[in-house]
């Protein structure tokens, strides 16, 4: 009897291990299976053209930054439609990040009523109040437009900023361009990050009609 | 709500009102409408009965047992003009899908 448990045993033991070997090999073959697929390749929201710009997800087309700059998307709303950020040499902290923003703060379509209104808002949470130290009024996309320089610091935080804002009027809305230099209070600013910006804002070109643009059609046939 | 004041002249082109409803004292939302440019209606509801019957407590209760109330959600209602809740959405409001569904809305109204 003894015997014959003891062989029932083993058979049970090498059953379990072939039981362990056969799923082993099936989970191998799900593994390497899944290696095999061809996953569908995400494509690039930033794609080059000939004329030495990029088209960003099929909406926009600009001259980008060179390389370093950190492409900053949003997808899902938020407070920017694209932008790029670049880390920068010396103290915390050093950076120095541009932005198109599609519905800058405030709610005027009047644009010297609405610089008024986004600046109260600027940098809000950041402790540096920055102050306008000039308001400007200039052509963007051979639109009327705003362009503002600002400055401010916070002594608590060894933090300054420079910023530069273009607020334009495109149709009814006004939308906005924004690059922000960070040091920290003994560095210097440096102007090479707002050539970039300046080519950034100055290439940009709209390759669809925005929403709003979309809406007004809408609006127009409800009418008609 | 200083999107909808951004938007507040498309609503109106659509034939729509904006209200804001908050359980906040009537002082401190006007002082909220100044900082903020809203030029349209905010409503002070520290009972939160408004915030109860269009369902802004979707986890909790509007009324503790001590007395005081819980805040309620944020949540964006559209009424149409028989005042029927045609839209509720909870959280951060989405004004394209609003105005896209009040152009909706104003299609409907012009087929009848």
């Amino acid at each position: 009897m003894k015997t014959i448990k003891m062989k029932r045993n083993r058979e049970r033991g090498i059953m379990a291990r072939i039981n362990i070997g056969i799923s082993l090999l099936i989970a191998a073959g799900l593994f390497f299976g899944g290696c095999a697929t061809l996953a569908p390749k995400k494509p690039s929201a930033l794609v080059p053209t000939d004329r030495g710009t990029v088209v960003f997800m099929g909406k926009y087309e600009f001259k980008r930054p060179p390389a370093g700059w950190v492409l900053l998307k949003n997808l899902e709303g938020g407070d920017f439609e694209l932008g790029f950020l670049r880390m920068e040499k010396g103290g915390f902290p050093s950076q120095t990040t541009f932005i198109y923003d599609d519905e800058p703060f405030g709610s005027s379509r009047e644009l010297e009523r609405r610089s008024e209104q986004y600046c109260t808002r600027f940098l809000f949470n950041s402790g540096v109040l920055p102050q306008i130290q000039k308001k400007e009024k200039v052509e963007v996309m051979g639109q009327p437009a705003l362009a503002i320089h600002l400055e401010g610091e916070n002594p608590n935080r060894d933090e300054k900023s420079r910023s530069k804002v273009y607020l334009i009027k495109k149709g009814e809305r006004i939308i906005s361009f924004v690059c922000t230099q960070w040091r920290s209070l003994r560095e210097n600013y440096d102007p090479e990050p707002f050539g970039h910006f300046e080519a950034f804002v100055q290439s940009f070109k709209f390759l669809q009609p925005t929403f709003y643009e979309e809406l007004g059609e809408k609006m127009k046939k409800l009418k008609g | 709500m200083e999107a909808h004041q951004r938007d507040l002249y498309l609503y109106e082109r659509l034939n729509a009102r904006v209200l804001g409803v908050s359980m906040d004292d009537v002082i401190t939302n006007k002082y909220f409408a100044k900082e903020l440019w809203l030029e349209f209606p905010i409503l002070s509801n520290p009972l939160p009965w408004m915030g109860k019957s269009y369902g802004a407590y979707s986890e909790k209760e509007p009324f503790l047992k001590d007395g005081t109330s819980n805040w309620f959600g944020r949540r964006t209602v559209v009424i149409d003009k028989k005042g029927i809740v045609r839209y509720i959405k909870d959280d951060s409001p989405d004004n394209k899908e609003i105005l896209d569904f009040l152009v909706k809305l104003e299609e409907e109204a012009r087929k009848k």
